[in-house]
């Protein structure tokens, strides 16, 4: 395990790494039979709208119960421009900015309140939403639902529809993944994880937790329609039950599930999303809730931090086995340092320490 | 998408010490009277004291100050600007910079992020430049980095910059609280309690930490304490305050053998027999 952290930081073995990867992300749909290439598009498509939840929940802290109600609209967006002819590229900007504005304008009511409401008022949105999508069926198409087929691929590419869509899907779903990368690192991250631990320190800091919430919310709601673009692309078909609110507890769970505050637990948890269903599934037809329910407590009660964390734990356990006690008595490392008697030692202490983490990572 | 606040430099306007002024500043909490008729003035580059009893008021007019609270009447101008009332983000533009009583460390966080926090209003750009990572953000944030990692190895904190906060004791996280102020480039300076917890070591280590920023920087310091070892040695002047009255105004060392203050903070009879 060592050995592996300390060959992945150097910048080089990085970059091939990720060359290597996007190499196999191209070429992968050429080879992989097509229902394999349509479970990855739809992790893609859930992967992004966790992407966004955890911007908003994971790293500010704020609980978005309706993150499916962006995705819905950003797909009803997208069927509605398809429908009405418009350039396909305007249809992806639509999707993004319509769901954005619309996020931007609960965020301003509801971050104003504080304290739960948010979570209310996103509760309040794929309950009101269906019922809405149902009634505007001039938009819509009411409760039958409306489709769009635009992700054919075209003659002059040689490909399957499924590879193409899967194309489609990666070109968006990495450049939402590497933007979000780089929001979370830097002034933002930070301004989002202070708010998070503790309001009074971000507004010391310059930061105002109202804003910064309304920023989480609005790149949430963008990502949440770049989600529903994707669906579109994919199943090319859309109706209210696309937003219900069981959806949204759902991508919630598959966010805590992946790794709350992390780029890559959003990864994992869209794959969370699509393979729980078929695995439960598999098992037993009849007992799908239980079996899933028994999966999230199982994931919650050995990983809390999510799956994402699973290195770092089987690291943790390695070396309890290969050191079951620390030098010379001193506190182990997950622990704080308790309350110093002279500054000399509290040094000491945390020279040693600081030794053990130099030669980890 | 946000319009993105108006940010200051990476070279740090704040250079210049701030002055700060009260007049007739009051707060009351429904019937309380937690504060009254509170005036005084901070001149620039001054380390001024704020001392009194516990209850006496301190900490509420350290929170009007740094706008947490709004007082009820008064004026509070910082380099003559009104702030009373002014929502305590915005204090942080006028350059303004606070530690707190109970250090507010992100424990998760390495100690490095910590001290960038304080960096914030010093970075430019937009959520839409840092998304595209821009280049004049990357090297903004290469810069702030390089900077905060500097301030760490002055004070000898180097060896943690890596380390989770939550992982240094009580004492360290003072210190980390304060690097992250200073980050800031304040042009005034709340240090709220910065004694409490800490050992005799620590406090004297602190002293020195204090003069020696005075000593380089323009910067004005206001200090909320009861150690009174620790004001007569650093600050110019202080306000004692007492059930939210200011009692009197001078060197800590008048404070001292003022007889009011020995009945405050002792009681009436030990003042008399002291007396």
């Amino acid at each position: 395990m060592r050995t592996i952290s300390a060959v992945l930081a150097n910048r080089s073995v990085r970059a091939s790494l990720i060359a290597v990867v996007a190499i196999a992300l191209i070429v992968a749909p050429l080879i992989l039979p097509a229902f394999t290439n349509q479970t990855l598009v739809r992790i893609g498509v859930y992967a992004v709208a966790i992407l966004g939840l955890n911007i908003v929940m994971g790293y500010t802290g704020q609980v978005n119960l309706g993150q499916i109600f962006f995705v819905g609209l950003g797909a009803y967006v997208a069927a509605y421009g398809v429908n009405h002819d418009w350039n396909i590229l305007l249809v992806f900007v639509a999707a993004c900015v319509i769901p954005g504005i619309v996020g931007l304008f609960v965020a301003l009511a509801a971050a104003r309140l504080g304290g739960l409401a948010i979570a209310m008022v996103t509760i309040a949105l794929p309950i009101v939403g269906v019922p809405l999508a149902k009634r505007l069926d001039e938009f819509t198409g009411g409760s039958q639902g409306t489709s769009a087929r635009f992700t054919d691929a075209p003659d002059w590419s040689g490909l399957y529809n499924d590879q193409w869509q899967f194309y489609i899907v990666l070109l968006v779903t990495a450049a939402a993944f590497l933007l979000a990368r780089n929001l979370v690192r830097g002034r933002y991250g930070r301004s989002f994880g202070v708010v998070r631990e503790n309001e009074a320190v971000a507004a010391s800091m310059g930061i105002s937790p109202y804003r910064t919430k309304v920023l989480a919310f609005t790149v949430a709601s963008i990502f949440g329609g770049a989600s529903g673009f994707l669906y579109l692309a994919a199943v090319q078909y859309t109706s209210p039950e696309t937003l219900s609110f069981g959806h949204s507890i759902s991508l919630v769970a598959a966010m805590v599930i992946g790794g709350a505050g992390s780029i890559t637990g959003a990864l994992i948890g869209g794959a969370y999303y699509v393979f729980v269903p078929q695995l439960t599934n598999a098992i037993d037809p009849n007992l799908t809730a239980i079996s899933q329910g028994a999966i999230l407590l199982a994931v919650l009660f050995l990983l809390p931090q999510g799956l994402v964390s699973l290195p770092r734990v089987i690291r943790r356990l390695a070396r309890r086995r290969t050191a079951p006690s620390t030098p010379s008595g001193k506190p182990p490392q997950n622990s704080p340092v308790h309350h110093p008697t002279t500054e000399a030692a509290v040094r000491e202490g945390l020279e040693t320490q600081r030794g053990k983490i130099d030669h980890e990572d | 998408m946000i319009a993105p606040i108006p940010s200051i430099d990476a070279t740090g306007r704040y250079r210049v010490a701030a002055s700060l002024s009260l007049k007739g500043v009051n707060l009351h909490f429904g019937g309380v009277k937690v504060l009254q008729e509170v005036s005084f003035h901070v001149e620039p580059g001054a380390i001024f004291g704020l001392v009194g009893p516990n209850g006496a008021g301190k900490t509420s007019l350290f929170n009007c100050i740094s706008g947490h609270y709004k007082p009820n009447s008064g004026s509070i101008t910082i380099s003559g600007t009104e702030v009373s009332g002014s929502a305590p983000y915005s204090l942080a533009r006028l350059g303004l910079a606070r530690t707190f009583q109970q250090p507010a460390l992100l424990l998760h966080a390495s100690v490095l992020e910590n001290v960038l926090l304080g960096g914030h209003i010093r970075l430019p750009g937009g959520p839409v430049s840092w998304a595209l990572r821009l280049p004049y953000t990357a090297r903004a944030e290469r810069g702030i980095r390089a900077e905060a990692l500097e301030l760490l190895n002055r004070a000898g904190l180097g060896w943690a910059a890596n380390l989770p906060a939550g992982e240094l004791s009580h004492g360290l996280h003072k210190g980390v609280e304060l690097w992250r102020a200073l980050l800031s480039k304040p042009a005034l300076l709340l240090l709220d309690e910065p004694a409490a917890g800490l050992s005799h070591g620590e406090v004297e280590q602190f002293i020195q930490t204090v003069r020696r920023i005075r000593a380089e920087q323009d910067i004005t310091i206001i200090i909320v304490e009861h150690h009174m070892g620790l004001i007569s040695a650093l600050t110019d002047r202080v306000v004692v305050l007492d059930h939210g009255r200011k009692l009197m105004e001078g060197t800590a060392a008048e404070a001292q053998s003022d007889p009011r203050v020995i009945e405050a903070y002792i009681g009436k009879d030990a003042a008399d027999d002291a007396a």
